[in-house]
């Protein structure tokens, strides 16, 4: 028997979470197509002006006066945007082979302080940011290593080879090692096993994983404002130092392709992994 | 002729939680014949399994020897074996379709694919799935799987095919077909199965010989007959089927059947061989091994359980001691009450000489 007060109580709070949690999303996306330059919270009219200025292709920008210096920034966006790309590209690849080989070795075999180790692979996670962005740096200038998009790179790999290490674990954890033995069994040396057996059945907690440290990589900024140097910044860092000079329309344009990409590479990862499951 | 499989004095233990060492193989020796179909026996924590995993290769032994085919094998890798397992859990890989499981010990063999999707069509149509090699295991029934891992398994053609519980995940009228179906294909395949379940009634279906194992040590081999008819102990006694089991003594022997009687007084008679007035011995009699009429040892029903044909019945002797069971036919009037008399033929009844 369903209690119809309840139920339609349960619907209205469901509603006002849902609209709780991405309101501010779709007031971005609305404002991204508001042609009022000074006031954004006031509607004038639709406009793509300021997408098509972040490409530098539109004669509209927030400050027409000083349009040479706005298509310099311009170019210096998707300067930032490549980093960003680069940095998530390394960072995932890296860090999914490293998280992947530990869940694996960890799950497989018996070795002394294995629960110790398990435990240091956590830590980076709890880990607040801003800690660990401030001992990078202090690392990085200690050994003498200049900041660049290497050092970036090497700060998004200490955090995230965790996450994809959680992730590939859990899937490990319910995975039958009968499996294994089977493949031995037929005659497969370890390293098939490895090829033929394992990886495939892991396949969609490692995509998973180099799912989430490619977002995370993309989206970081705290760490990587630490351990970039002056000539690689990554996108996020670019738009924390745009809005120190004032929130600008194109600011909005930006999130909404952010969003839009966020939202293609997860439906992306949902339909991987309904493809690999039976 | 030398026997397929030799284990001698293999000897495994490991270390308890707490600390201490159990062993779970206390040196077995055990001979295997080519085309033998050989049952392990025995409760959970026996050492069957561990046993099935050292002939595979998943367990090593701390001390003894093992060959196949005199050819050492304690030394080789699960996957240089010539044996396969068929796992309780089936593990088949359900990220291959049917066909590619069954084809897995080729393919990984490196076999041209013509040749080896002939032969996987092949045992497909041996254990009854032909056609179903395009699905994936998890759109199979459990019966299917379990005739998709009996499938991967046999087509490399091992000398010897390990089964490890392989039937019980199944309902109990597939378990019995697949009992008959296993046997047979055994036959066909002309290869020896080593086979672990701690049913004895699918040991006593199936197995050539039984291997009745506790604790790590082999408490009796012999053929399901033998085993059932004359166990060596009380323990395979009540491990093996329905057991009454008597302490008694003997009066007096006649020739030769012998008078004996139990600490409560209920008598019967042995076969005399061997039999000495005095001597404590544990006379054994099935349930089926008794026949109610108008002689023999008198007692009551006091539950009587319908099992179609059959009835199994509790009867208590009015001279005291432990209730028998009995099973006899329906339809004779034995109700719950009922005042009935169980006589015996004296060679029916095994001895084993401990009280």
């Amino acid at each position: 028997m369903r209690n119809p007060i309840g139920w339609a109580g349960l619907t209205a709070f469901s509603l006002a979470f849902f609209a709780f949690i991405y309101a501010p999303l779709f007031v971005i996306i609305g404002y991204s197509f508001n042609s009022n330059p000074v006031n954004m919270m006031i509607w004038e009219s639709f406009t793509l002006d300021w997408y098509t200025g972040l490409l530098g292709l539109s004669d509209r920008t927030t400050d027409v006066s000083n349009r040479a210096a706005y298509v310099e920034s311009t170019g210096l966006m998707l300067a930032a945007l490549r980093t960003s790309l680069t940095v998530a590209l390394f960072t995932t690849t890296i860090s999914t082979v490293i998280g992947t080989a530990t869940a694996i070795a960890l799950a497989r075999y018996r070795f002394r302080l294995r629960g110790v180790y398990n435990g240091f692979l956590m830590l980076p996670m709890m880990m607040p940011d801003i800690v660990l962005g401030i001992g990078l740096l202090i690392f990085f200038v200690s050994i003498g290593m200049n900041l660049s998009i290497l050092t970036i790179i090497i700060g998004h790999c200490t955090f995230l080879t965790s996450y994809v290490f959680i992730i590939v674990q859990a899937r490990m954890a319910g995975l039958d090692p009968a499996l294994e033995e089977a493949s031995a069994d037929l005659g497969a040396s370890e390293w098939v096993t490895l090829r033929k057996v394992l990886l495939p059945q892991l396949a969609p907690g490692i995509l998973g994983g180099a799912l989430l440290a490619f977002v995370i990589s993309m989206d970081d900024l705290v760490i990587t404002y630490f351990v970039s140097g002056t000539g690689d910044t990554t996108l996020p860092v670019f738009i924390f130092g745009m809005i120190r000079r004032g929130v600008k329309p194109e600011i909005n344009a930006i999130a909404t392709l952010i969003i839009l990409a966020s939202v293609v590479i997860a439906a992306l990862g949902l339909w991987l992994r309904s493809r690999k499951t039976d | 002729m030398a026997p397929l499989l030799e284990i001698r004095e293999a000897r495994r233990s490991f270390v308890t939680p707490e600390g201490g060492r159990l062993a779970a193989l206390d040196g077995v020796n055990l001979d295997v014949g080519a085309n033998e179909f050989v049952t392990l026996l025995g409760p959970s924590g026996c050492g069957k399994t561990t046993l099935l995993r050292a002939i595979s290769g998943f367990e090593s032994l701390d001390s003894g020897t093992m060959r196949l085919d005199g050819a050492d094998l304690t030394a080789l890798p699960p996957f240089r074996r010539p044996v396969n397992t068929v796992f309780q859990s089936y593990a088949l890989f359900g990220h291959m379709s049917v066909a590619r499981n069954v084809g897995y010990a080729l393919e990984v063999a490196g076999v041209a694919r013509a040749t080896r999707e002939a032969q996987v069509a092949e045992v497909l149509e041996k254990v009854g799935l032909a056609g179903m090699g395009a699905r994936r295991p998890g759109q199979l029934s459990g019966g299917q799987r379990q005739r998709v891992a009996l499938a991967r398994s046999i087509i490399a053609k091992p000398r010897l095919l390990l089964l490890d519980e392989p039937l019980s995940a199944l309902d109990r009228n597939l378990r019995q077909q697949m009992q008959l179906e296993l046997k047979s294909l055994q036959h066909a395949l002309g290869i020896a199965f080593i086979f672990v379940t701690h049913d004895q009634e699918e040991a006593l279906t199936m197995s050539d010989r039984i291997v009745v194992m506790r604790s790590g040590q082999i408490e009796q081999i012999g053929t399901p007959r033998e085993i059932y008819r004359h166990p060596r102990n009380r323990f395979v006694a009540e491990f093996i089927g329905e057991t009454n089991l008597f302490p008694v003594t003997i009066d007096r022997v006649e020739g030769a059947e012998a008078l004996a009687r139990t600490a409560e007084g209920v008598e019967m008679r042995l076969p005399g061989k061997d039999r000495r007035p005095g001597e404590q011995v544990t006379a054994i009699l099935r349930p089926a091994d008794f026949t109610l009429g108008g002689a023999g040892i008198p007692g009551r029903v006091t539950r009587a359980v319908y099992l179609g044909s059959d009835l199994y019945l509790f009867v208590q002797p009015l001279a005291g001691g432990p209730e028998i069971r009995v099973i006899a036919r329906d339809g004779a009037g034995f109700d719950e009450g009922a005042a009935v008399h169980l006589a015996h033929d004296p060679a029916r009844v095994h001895v084993l000489e401990a009280a």
